[in-house]
């Protein structure tokens, strides 16, 4: 690949950088808005819920953050891969060249048992992950494809995809949960308190309030901005380490064209890691989803 | 104390500790570029050397079969030998393209040997040769990477100033030599 394009897969690596930063910063705000809102109505001061509100933020990404990496293979009904099958022995050795390719620690390779064409990553960190494909993709995809399709998830690894992930669902979680505390604590009485004061402020309460019940809404669809964002940053990034954008466009190409028999599987809050949404039909595809559009995908990684 | 004064101070204890803090930074990436370039170059010998390794096994494999292609496995004990005593950079190189030569050549004959595409040990090899050679060939981009991403670092600013400092000079990438930019990555 020449020098031209590798500056055009680098600047579209930027670019998906700089616009995670702003969705994220998007994200805290709104958190802190939130907070503000609820100050505002509840107790007319709009830093006190913060003494509440940060330490549940905190408790939601721990316990989001501190998944097993063992639960979600099991979920997965995944096992290690075999290095006596070839086919799974040659996983192993192109999972080892990403390695390489991107400068990170081996991941251990695992295989699910699937007539999907998928794979998804998974760990808390690079030195701890794993990359797991399905069985299908093994049979259906041909050696390039599988290449991009392995890039795509060490890239997840080497951005710390898994990590941004389960932080930001954390946020969300913390956000519905702070409105719900809100929302049910007003319908027992606490609103009462501003009764008999200056009515003009009537309205900035019920501002505050539509927005505390929008506010999980929007959090929602901002975490799924930047799951489609991390998406886009996979696909430039394991462009770049392959050098060979072509190969995952193929790949995506015959997901898209895919028709598997069976239901898949895995747990819902890994479907997000997957290359492919599992759980929805590839022709939805809207502000809520995880992915992009796969035909926009394509079409990005041939444009490199 | 007059406010003004205090001020003053605080400003300047600020800026102080966030120069620090920059300095800190950005010695500390440039000392970890320079190891993932150390590194990685490591990891390209590592590679070579597995490649070297396992001719001995294959020369084992196939001299039952190939007896009379006396000069396709001499070039490839040759350029093996050459490998194992080559003193310079260069003789390294050159080794390592004649090695690549020679295997080429080698399995483009075992192509008339039905019995010993058959071999398991023959595949298998086959199969570990064709790894190794990709490993060289994503070790060498990812050298070629870690330098291009620390020259970036040390030439534009603010890393100029920081490496003029440290007294930091760029580093040159490898050039991949033309017999293996026809097929960069060989396919299984």
């Amino acid at each position: 690949m020449d020098m031209d394009k590798k500056l055009l897969v680098e600047d579209q690596i930027r670019r998906n950088k700089r616009l995670t930063i702003v969705v994220c910063t998007l994200m805290a705000l709104l958190f802190i808005a939130v907070i503000f809102a609820i100050g505002y109505i509840y107790f007319r001061n709009i830093y006190i819920p913060l003494i509440f509100a940060i330490p549940i933020a905190l408790i939601y990404v721990l316990t989001t953050y501190s998944f097993s990496v063992k639960t979600v293979l099991a979920a997965a009904k995944a096992r290690p891969a075999n290095p006596n099958n070839r086919e799974e022995k040659l996983l192993i050795y192109k999972v080892e060249d990403m390695a390489i390719a991107s400068g990170l620690p081996k991941p251990k390779v695992y295989v699910q048992d699937s007539d999907n064409i998928n794979a998804f990553a998974t760990g808390k960190k690079p030195e701890d992950s794993v990359i797991c494909i399905t069985t299908g993709a093994l049979r259906k995809l041909n050696s390039e494809e599988l290449e991009g399709v392995i890039s795509h998830e060490m890239s997840h690894i080497q951005n710390r995809d898994i990590l941004i992930a389960t932080v930001t669902i954390g946020v969300v979680g913390a956000i519905s949960l702070i409105a719900e505390i809100l929302f049910y604590s007003m319908l027992w009485g606490g609103a009462g308190r501003s009764r008999g004061k200056n009515d003009g402020n009537a309205i900035l309460i019920i501002i505050a309030i539509l927005f505390v019940i929008l506010a999980p809404i929007f959090a929602r669809l901002t975490y799924l901005a930047i799951s489609r964002r991390r998406e886009y940053l996979a696909d430039s990034n394991g462009a770049y380490l392959t050098r060979n954008p072509e190969g995952l466009a193929k790949a995506l190409e015959k997901i898209k064209n895919d028709h598997p028999q069976g239901k898949p599987k895995g747990s819902k809050t890994v479907a997000p890691l997957y290359i492919a949404n599992p759980f929805k039909s590839m022709s939805v595809s809207s502000i809520w989803s995880t992915h992009p559009p796969i035909d926009k995908r394509i079409e990005k990684l041939r444009s490199m | 104390m007059d406010p003004i004064l205090l001020a003053l101070i605080i400003i300047v204890i600020f800026v102080v500790v966030f120069f620090i803090l920059v300095y800190w930074g950005f010695y500390n990436k440039i000392i970890r570029m320079e190891n993932r370039i150390d590194n990685s170059w490591a990891q390209i010998d590592v590679q070579l050397k597995r490649r070297t390794d396992l001719i001995p096994n294959l020369m084992e494999t196939v001299k039952g079969y190939m007896k009379h292609e006396r000069e396709v496995l001499e070039n490839v004990t040759k350029a093996r030998s050459a490998i194992m005593n080559a003193k310079t950079p260069q003789e390294n190189i050159d080794a390592d393209n004649m090695l690549t030569g020679a295997l080429k050549s080698l399995f483009a004959v075992a192509e008339n040997y039905p019995d010993l595409k058959a071999n398991q040990n023959f595949l298998n090899l086959q199969d570990e040769l064709t790894n190794t050679e990709n490993k060289i060939a994503y070790s060498r981009q990812h050298y070629n990477d870690s330098v291009l991403a620390y020259n970036n670092t040390i030439e534009t600013f603010p890393g100029l100033w920081f490496a003029k400092r440290m007294n930091r000079k760029t580093r040159d990438m490898l050039t991949i030599p033309e017999a293996e930019k026809a097929v960069p990555k060989v396919k299984f």
